[in-house]
């Protein structure tokens, strides 16, 4: 008999030990009165109407909108005629590329951003550089790797429409009367279109700008339509209650059950990804490798100054808002907490904008729900994430319930396509 | 008078030398005791207080003889203790908007949980010091 103990002993204890890996634990037969609360926060009924923009007159302006759409499919917006908003965020999928880098004129530096439910955040961008979603809709189209245009050429191409420069009138007045000369400029283009920029006077400079900034404010009134549709998971949160049975109405499985509840508890998902959006739009540091071939960056530590140096802020002279209005920008902080922090992304429809984070440097979300159980040290600053210890079921559970928040966009099918003039 | 009269004045008169303000407001979110028996009453203007919306609060400060403290410097910083992280904003008293109430604005919490503010003021009656603690 002695010889059969040892190996007995290691079949037991390598069962066990695979066992306590793969087996699920058991769920409760109900939520505690806090976890029926918490899962209730994340669902889109409580998400609330969206907020004005006091910095953009037109932000709801349906004609706006539209002119928006038009220049959001155009690829005439780009200096070589091939670049659209839309090459990179692809309505087809939420708004995202699939990529881990974007690829407009040229590669870029960052991950593209999904645009659902963004206009709720009062920053944008990964390192929230952009405090409205004009604002940021204008960098794009003078960036060398992305539109690679100029202001100027912009506003040329509104003024050769007729159906833009209707549409332009309409909204804001005449265009600015531009100079025959040059055919490129602004501030921010190659040396020879920061010359040009420099040669225009203040008045013609300030007119393109205005006009460039209109065209802004209707490419954000465009994106301010994009929402997110409800999922299983909120037709789940309706129903839940402290009373009510774990399985509720049936609608999840028990494994993505068991994922919720990690994700609202020893997770701690909940903490950053949090409200309807699963995102509380803010910048933290979780320790995400830097993207090959670039330095760690110093994320919002960076954003915030370069917000308030932009030109094009909530305070500028472009803006609608009374200054008081502007109370994101006066009162955000710009301290060494931010230092490598990057905006909480939404989890809405992750399933479909793989890859993940920053610069696209995870691939799946078995790898990502990897990372932050590990929570490795961050190059740069501190990862305010601590490691987890979770289990490998339990990494899959929460996997699983990130299927849940996938749905169709809650827009009317017209704004997802390329509009015929 | 009669009797009935009577009972009817003495709740009247007693509707009338409270304050209207005091009568009518909402209650306060939270009260903070000071290292030198002030109170802080914080009015939230979005009330309930609930993650990502940024707003702004109003502070009543009264001393310990329970009048309004005027001219008082107020800084308000905190965090989330077992986060190990601050405020995401930094709010700022802007202006005191009637004797003994100040108006402090960019206020946000962006995670559930537990919150600790520090409350610090400066008023003519010295440095004094409150801890605000609460569950969001």
């Amino acid at each position: 008999m002695k010889r059969f103990l040892i190996p007995g002993l290691l079949v037991i204890g390598l069962g066990a030990g695979l066992g306590w890996q793969l087996l699920p634990a058991p769920l409760p037969q109900a939520w505690t009165p806090q976890e029926a609360a918490l899962i209730q926060s994340l669902s889109l009924s409580q998400l609330h109407a969206l907020s004005p923009d006091p910095s953009n007159a037109v932000a709801d302006n349906e004609s706006a909108a539209k002119l928006g759409q038009l220049l959001y499919f155009d690829s005439r917006m780009s200096g070589n005629g091939e670049v659209a908003c839309a090459t990179c965020h692809q309505p087809e999928r939420y708004f995202t590329d699939g990529l881990p880098l974007a690829a407009g004129t040229a590669l870029g530096p960052r991950h593209t951003p999904s645009l659902v439910g963004l206009s709720h955040s009062p920053w944008f961008y990964w390192d929230g550089r952009k405090d409205s979603q004009w604002a940021q809709a204008l960098a794009p189209i003078e960036a060398g790797h992305e539109h690679n245009l100029d202001r100027l050429q912009v506003i040329r191409l509104i003024a050769k429409d007729r159906d833009y420069s209707e549409r332009y009138t309409a909204l804001f007045g005449e265009l600015p009367s531009l100079p025959a000369t040059p055919q490129a400029a602004s501030p921010l283009g190659n040396a020879e279109a920061s010359a040009s920029w420099q040669r225009l006077s203040l008045a013609q400079q300030s007119g393109i700008n205005r006009a460039f900034a209109n065209l802004g404010k209707s490419l954000a009134a465009y994106q301010r339509k994009l929402l997110p549709g409800p999922s299983r998971f909120d037709e789940y949160a309706d129903q839940v209650s402290s009373e009510s049975g774990i399985s509720g109405n049936g609608v999840l499985s028990r494994e993505e059950i068991a994922g919720l509840k990690l994700f609202i508890g020893d997770g701690q998902c909940i903490s950053c990804h949090n409200g309807p959006l699963f995102t509380n739009f803010e910048f933290h540091n979780t320790g995400v490798l830097a993207i090959a071939g670039q330095l760690p960056p110093m994320g919002r530590y960076d954003g915030i100054r370069l917000a308030r140096e932009d030109e094009f802020n909530c305070l500028s002279d472009f803006s609608d808002a009374q200054p008081e209005e502007c109370i994101e920008l006066r009162f955000a902080k710009d301290d060494n907490e931010l230092v490598g922090a990057q905006k909480t992304p939404s989890l809405r429809n992750i399933t479909e904008t793989a890859p993940y984070m920053h610069g696209g440097q995870i691939a799946d979300l078995t790898a990502v729900m990897q990372h932050y159980n590990d929570a490795p040290t961050s190059m740069l600053s501190h990862n305010e994430a601590k490691p987890l210890g979770l289990r490998p079921v339990q990494l899959s559970q929460l996997v699983a319930f990130m299927q849940t928040l996938t749905a169709p966009l809650n827009v009317d099918p017209g704004w997802l396509v390329a509009p015929s003039q | 008078m009669t009797f009935r009269n009577t009972a009817a004045a003495v709740p009247l008169a007693i509707l009338f030398m409270l304050p209207v303000s005091q009568l009518w407001a909402q209650e306060a979110n939270y009260s903070i005791q000071t290292s030198k028996g002030s109170t802080l009453d914080v009015f939230s203007q979005l009330n309930p207080v609930v993650i990502n919306r940024i707003h702004s609060w109003e502070l009543a400060l009264t001393g310990p003889d329970e009048s309004p403290v005027t001219g008082a410097e107020i800084f308000v910083t905190g965090g989330m203790p077992d986060h190990d992280h601050g405020l995401p904003t930094l709010p700022i008293v802007t202006r005191e908007t009637s004797p003994g109430r100040y108006l402090l604005e960019g206020v946000r919490f962006h995670m559930p949980g537990h919150w600790q503010l520090t409350v610090t003021i400066n008023s003519p009656q010295g440095d004094e010091i409150g801890l605000l603690d609460f569950e969001l």
